[in-house]
């Protein structure tokens, strides 16, 4: 096998473009009577990062089990690189990289001898030192190579995992939580690298608990209670959130209910608007973009001294409240 | 090609990683290599081979035959596994003390020794002990047998003394014979038959008193004689020889015709008596002892070395160290990477069931082969085990029985859920090697169909074709070495085939 360094990627096999690299069609895993995923459909495009996002428990471990061949579905369909995972090939393995959420390597070798194991599993050649070398750059320990895994801390066992999924150069990426105890700065450090895996042609399927990171993603999966609750991009999950895109209106005067009332019939304001203080409103809109003049305008019309009007972009940790509210309350 | 390239590639990874892995724990391999040779070099410096003494007490009966002081003497003289402790004649006392602890051993005389003998009954020594381990319960029960023996020779020596006492008044009797024999034959010669007749009726006198004497003892004697007798030709047996110079002396009385038949006669007569009183005389000179115990055994082995305790240990104590080592090393491998999630990582990967196990095998063989030639370096050399047999033949053994253990470790692995579960099992595998594989006591020793699990364990093989090898210097025995191989080979297929749902199939 050839050395690869990140700025020689190796050749890709040929797929049709158009073609996902993961379809998931009904997917469900039941343990005994407990339902882990249900009925869970998606595809992943190739070269594209899909996010998979969801609270502890969610179904998320279990999903990328099922991608990978470790769990056979109960019910519905899985094809990876166009196969199912249970007729995996050695060489459609090799295709592979996978980082487990916890670390399970060996805590008495060193993070070199660790990261040597990973390669020789991935049967790449003895001359890999340069690759290796490489790896352990990127996740910043080649100061810590010579130390044993048992020595070194959870943030640097985490690096040196991701290390060891991407050290055999892998077409696609299974990351179950790889920022997961990374400091902030790595943490970007890491999705600089996703990105730049994906501009190689790579596709990378990543869960995370961090809700902020699906900013990060092409694709984002919403999971909860084994339920895949929408796949979209990150714009398309903020206004699925809240029905449309947040218009923050603030007038200098307080607001009657009369002037609220008329704004709420405005048509392309959303039922989802609410009163933010006495003097202002988050409106839900269908664009933000074309609704801020249109409100400018109406305010004019009506006599009303306006302070701002801005488009307000929600934190995705709101986003993520929004959408699972109702599966909650319906819980 | 490639693939293959691969394959190995693969397989590397499990042998230096677990080979790093041990490295990492040099305590570990001291342990391994000190422990076994401490062991057996204290063993061999500590082994008496002797069994235990146990301080007797000896309870006497109040009409014992046998006088106190007799007794004491006899006490003290006793077997050397006895300890005199002293007589008394209170049973309930020594059998109080016997349980306190101050004595081991109780004898009880028995009671009315004479009348049960007239009984045609055998008196019964009773032997209290207040031991529960079944070993020592049957020492003490040997040495009751040890005992009785003892007792019974020193009833027949004191009745041989006796005879060998008795047998001084028969050659006074003789000595007269031949003096009556002398001067009789003086006076036929000078013709003086009153004297000769005188003469006559003395001698007849002296060899009636010798046949009542010796009375049914002669038989005893007479086989005691001839079995002790180094030229066979020359020994006439006593009671023939008697029974001669009891017919010679009644035809001297009875028929004594011409004085030349007479001293013919007398000649004959002088010829019993001398033979006679030469018998007793070797009786005599015989010791008791010897009479009563004639026999003695020597043990002669025929083996090329007669090896120590310890020496003869000490294959067995590799073997089963060898054995345990594999068993535990391989029982806690594939577990712990089933528990860590390590097994998941290899689910993903390219790696197949029997690389991730060759490469175990070659490790553990590897580890294993270092740490039993280490050892076996150290048994010759240090502790001067004799090594008769090839070398080559000891190594292909150990490689044998690291290979049979790898697969029962491997086998435990795969079904273990917890590690603690492996040790468990490890310990139980090992637990059955000390006792069915023939290292505390020997196979013939157990139930024919519970050697059905002596011949499951790696270390009854290794144990019993290390000394043959190393102590007799024998080939190696085939049919064994193949029985061990196929078990490995079974448990080997029957580990990958375990690995291959653990690593090749979903859940």
């Amino acid at each position: 096998m050839a050395v690869v360094s990140p700025s020689q990627p190796r050749q890709l096999q040929p797929v049709e473009a158009n073609r996902p690299v993961i379809s998931v069609q009904h997917l469900t895993k039941k343990f005994g009577d407990e339902i882990a995923v249900q009925d869970v459909s998606f595809d992943v495009p190739r070269a594209s990062i899909f996010g998979f996002i969801g609270p502890s428990g969610s179904g998320k471990t279990t999903t990328v089990r099922l991608l990978t061949g470790v769990y056979a579905p109960t019910q519905g369909a899985v094809t990876v690189l166009d196969r199912s995972p249970a007729q995996f090939s050695q060489a459609d393995r090799a295709r592979l990289g996978y980082m487990p959420q916890l670390f399970v390597l060996y805590p008495n070798l060193t993070v070199w001898e660790n990261l040597n194991f990973a390669a020789s599993l991935y049967g790449m050649s003895l001359f890999r030192g340069k690759r290796l070398k490489e790896a352990l750059a990127f996740v910043e320990l080649e100061e810590h190579r010579s130390k044993l895994a048992r020595n070194i801390s959870g943030g640097m066992l985490r690096r040196l995992s991701l290390a060891a999924t991407l050290v055999h150069d892998p077409e696609l990426l299974f990351l179950d939580e790889p920022t997961a105890g990374i400091d902030p700065v790595l943490r970007h450090k890491f999705w600089e690298h996703f990105r730049e895996l994906k501009s190689q042609g790579r596709t990378i399927f990543i869960t995370t608990q961090y809700v902020s990171e699906a900013e990060n993603c092409d694709l984002v999966g919403v999971q909860n209670n084994g339920k895949l609750l929408l796949v979209d991009t990150p714009q398309g999950i903020r206004h699925h959130a809240y029905g449309g895109e947040m218009v923050d209106f603030r007038t200098t005067q307080p607001f009657d209910f009369q002037a609220e009332a008329r704004l709420r019939a405005l048509p392309f304001v959303r039922a989802k608007t609410v009163r933010t203080d006495a003097n202002g409103m988050r409106i839900i809109v269908d664009q933000a973009s074309t609704a801020t003049p249109a409100l400018m305008d109406w305010a004019q019309q009506q006599n009303i001294q306006v302070q701002s009007v801005e488009e307000y972009v929600p934190s995705f940790d709101d986003v993520f409240v929004e959408l699972v509210r109702p599966e909650a309350s319906h819980a | 090609m490639r693939n293959v390239f691969q394959g190995i590639i693969r397989a590397s990874s499990f042998f230096r990683k677990e080979i790093f892995e041990i490295l990492r724990q040099p305590r570990l391999i001291a342990t391994l290599v000190a422990g076994p040779f401490l062991i057996l070099l204290i063993f061999g410096i500590g082994y008496r081979g002797q069994g235990r003494t146990l301080r007797t007490l000896i309870v006497a009966q109040a009409d014992s035959p046998v006088p106190a002081q007799d007794i004491q003497e006899y006490g003290k003289s006793m077997a050397a596994q006895f300890t005199y402790a002293g007589v008394t004649g209170n049973q309930a006392e020594a059998l109080d003390q016997l349980k306190r602890g101050q004595v081991d051993l109780v004898i009880v005389e028995p009671r009315d020794i004479t009348s049960t003998l007239r009984n045609n009954q055998r008196a019964v020594f009773s032997l209290y002990h207040n031991e529960i381990d079944p070993v020592q319960v049957s020492y003490i029960t040997y040495l009751g047998w040890v005992f009785a023996g003892e007792i019974n020779q020193q009833v027949l020596r004191s009745f041989v003394e006796q005879g060998q006492a008795d047998t001084g008044d028969l050659r006074a009797n003789l000595q007269q014979a031949h003096q009556n024999v002398s001067a009789m034959r003086l006076a036929v010669q000078s013709g003086d038959e009153a004297l000769a007749r005188q003469k006559q009726q003395a001698l007849s006198s002296n060899v009636n008193a010798v046949s009542t004497a010796a009375g049914v003892s002669l038989g005893l004697l007479d086989n005691l004689l001839e079995s002790q007798s180094a030229n066979k030709n020359n020994a006439a047996p006593v009671r023939s020889t008697l029974n001669d110079l009891r017919q010679n002396t009644s035809l001297l009385s009875d028929s004594p015709g011409s004085s030349n038949e007479r001293l013919a006669r007398l000649d004959k007569i002088d010829k019993n008596v001398t033979d006679l009183d030469g018998k007793l005389t070797e009786f005599q000179s015989i010791d008791a002892s010897i009479i009563v115990s004639p026999f003695r055994s020597e043990t002669k082995s025929v083996a090329n070395v007669q090896p120590s305790i310890s020496d003869f240990y000490a294959p067995a104590v590799l073997a089963l160290l060898l054995q345990h080592l594999a068993v535990t090393f391989a029982a806690l491998s594939i577990v712990r990477e089933r528990n860590v999630g390590t097994m998941e990582l290899f689910r993903v990967s390219p790696l197949s069931a029997a690389e991730a196990l060759f490469g175990k095998y070659i490790s553990y063989m590897l580890f294993g082969g270092v740490i039993a030639a280490i050892l076996s370096a150290l048994l010759v050399f240090a502790l001067r085990m004799p090594m008769q047999g090839n070398w080559w033949s000891f190594t292909l053994v150990i490689a044998a029985v690291l290979f049979t253990s790898l697969g029962i470790g491997f086998a435990i692995s795969i079904i273990s859920q917890t590690d603690s579960q492996a040790v468990q099992y490890s310990m139980i595998i090992l637990l059955a090697s000390v006792f069915f594989s023939g290292f505390i006591m020997s196979l013939d020793m157990l139930w024919e169909p519970v050697r059905v699990i002596s011949w499951m364990l790696p270390t009854t093989y290794g144990t019993l074709l290390l000394r043959d090898i190393a102590l007799r210097g024998a080939a190696p025995n085939w049919a064994l070495l193949g029985g061990l191989v196929a078990i490995g080979l079974v448990l080997m297929l029957l580990s990958w085939r375990l690995m291959r749902r653990l690593i090749s199939s979903s859940q």
